[in-house]
């Protein structure tokens, strides 16, 4: 069964980002690549490092003998150990797709509507009978990161 | 952070790990040792030629406050002993590159300020740490009154030389260090760095590769040179107790070297009548090899066979190599072997080589 939950509140999590989350004994890493989230399990498949702790980058693919062609920049964590290649965005190895992967997770952004506060508006402070400077009532939508599992 | 983490001491056993840079958190550590004469100049090693894209320290276990993995004996004990329940470490520091200087005065005092350091911070701070008494071959005689200087200190358990030298450390211009150390009862140890740097030999025998890859790849050739040094110049014979420990270069090439200098020794024993018996007879009594980075065949359990026939239950320790990227893990890292081969590796090996517990 898929439970929910709630990672950061989105502005926390600026692209290029990542931050690592424990849900129950999972530890999964979540990326924010230019305004998606992705999530992948921070296992390693090689020797089980922390694979979403490693640094994010891009890959070298080549057309040809003595070309170099950098792609997928900021769409590639290295495993901090043996700097295995992962792509964030499917938890596939570079180098070997269809067999070495790490699991990946849905993660989603929501708004949350659900916090009202009062907010003042500048002014100075209130004397006697002055009537009370204007406040409104606002609605924050907050966007928060979630993960189902 | 790992959730399928280890289960610690319970599940690796005793282990010794043969192989931990402890790495200096700034130059400045070790530069308040060297004498008045080279306080101006400080540390100056070569840089690296050859560069890993990705680092070569692990990022994931870097201090808080930016200093490297492995820079304080807190990251070390919580990172990998206490993690891994390792009880002792022989400590292989990040120095050995002084080896390529061509100033043979300089690199010794490099290595002198080197041990001053390692005791100072690091042989006190935890008993778990074992030190190896850096020295710079290029100085043979710097080297031996090293050697009898700080190895008698109890937790200091080897001898440690840059795997990159120039020519063969078979050579008797090196006999004075291996002197000193059979006087001082310590082991030799190889470690490779910066090889191609300075002025060390090409890292392999076609000469400079093009990239950190090639260059890795090439590791296992700078101790099969050193081997087949030792073994042709007699230092096997002019110093039979003397034990030598070749670190990280791999070891599934001690087979095809024993077979190879077996077969060959038949037929020309003439140019080496030092050598009273087989070569891989030596190999088997004096050497002895770390794991990491271990190999990884198509079918794994094939390293059951290369770890008979190198006798790998008097000739193989187990190593990680942290905090560098490519450490193994001390659990994960070797393949299924016996119960009784695994404690060999682990720690039994080790424990006699350098007899931790003296
Ligand atoms: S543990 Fe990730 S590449 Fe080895």
């Amino acid at each position: 069964m898929t439970t929910r939950h709630e990672v950061c509140p989105a502005e926390e999590l600026t692209p290029g980002e990542r931050r690592i989350v424990e849900v129950g004994n999972l530890a999964i890493g979540v990326f924010n690549i230019d305004g998606e989230y992705y999530a992948l399990n921070n296992v390693c498949p090689h020797q089980l490092a922390p694979l979403c702790e490693g640094r994010i980058t891009g890959t070298v693919t080549s057309e040809s003998v003595g070309e170099y062609d950098w792609e997928k920049n900021g769409q590639i964590v290295q495993c901090p150990w043996h700097h295995w290649e992962f792509d964030i965005t499917t938890g596939e190895s570079v180098f070997n797709p269809h067999k070495v992967r790490t699991r990946t997770f849905d993660v989603e952004v929501e708004s949350k509507s659900d916090r009202d506060e009062q907010v003042s508006c500048y002014g100075t402070s209130l004397q006697g009978d002055e009537p009370p400077v204007q406040t409104y009532d606002v609605e924050i939508e907050e966007d928060i990161i979630v993960l189902y599992i | 952070m790992s959730s399928q983490g280890p289960k610690g001491a319970e599940a690796v056993g005793l282990t010794i790990d043969t192989d931990v840079h402890q790495t200096r958190a700034s130059d400045e550590e070790i530069e308040q040792y060297l004498p008045k004469r080279y306080q101006s100049i400080g540390v100056e090693l070569p840089g690296r030629m050859y560069n890993n894209p990705g680092g070569v320290l692990r990022e994931d276990v870097q201090n808080e406050d930016g200093t490297p993995a492995g820079s304080t004996p807190e990251n070390i004990q919580t990172h990998l002993f206490d993690k891994f329940g390792i009880d002792y470490g022989i400590l292989t520091g990040d120095i050995l590159s002084l080896s390529v200087l061509p100033n043979r005065d300089y690199a010794h005092e490099l290595a002198r300020a080197y041990n001053e350091l390692l005791v100072d911070k690091w042989l006190s701070a935890d008993e778990r740490f074992l030190g190896s008494v850096v020295v710079a071959p290029q100085n043979p005689k710097g080297a031996a009154e090293l050697i009898r200087e700080y190895g008698s200190h109890p937790q200091n358990k080897q001898v440690l030389m840059n795997s990159v030298s120039r020519g063969g450390y078979g050579h008797p211009y090196y006999w004075p260090i291996y002197e000193a150390a059979e006087e001082m009862d310590l082991p030799m140890a190889l470690h490779p760095s910066n090889q191609g740097a300075g002025m060390s030999e090409p890292p392999n025998a076609v000469g400079y590769p093009s990239n950190y890859f090639a260059r890795h790849n090439a590791m296992p050739m700078l101790h099969i040179g050193q081997l087949n040094s030792l073994m042709s110049e007699g230092v096997f014979a002019e110093f039979p107790t003397l034990d030598w420990v070749f670190i990280e270069c791999g070891f599934t090439w001690v087979p095809m070297m024993m077979w190879r200098m077996d077969k060959d020794w038949k037929g020309l024993r003439q140019q080496v009548p030092w050598l009273k018996k087989a070569p891989s007879k030596y190999i088997i009594e004096n050497t002895y090899y770390t794991t990491q980075p271990i190999a990884e065949p198509e079918r794994p359990e094939q390293l059951e066979q290369i770890f008979e026939m190198m006798h790998a239950d008097k000739t193989l320790m187990f190593s990680s190599d942290y905090p560098h990227w490519d450490n193994d893990h001390p659990e994960y890292g070797l393949p299924k072997m016996s119960e009784s081969l695994r404690k060999r590796i682990m720690y039994e090996n080790a424990e006699e080589l350098y007899k931790v517990s003296e």
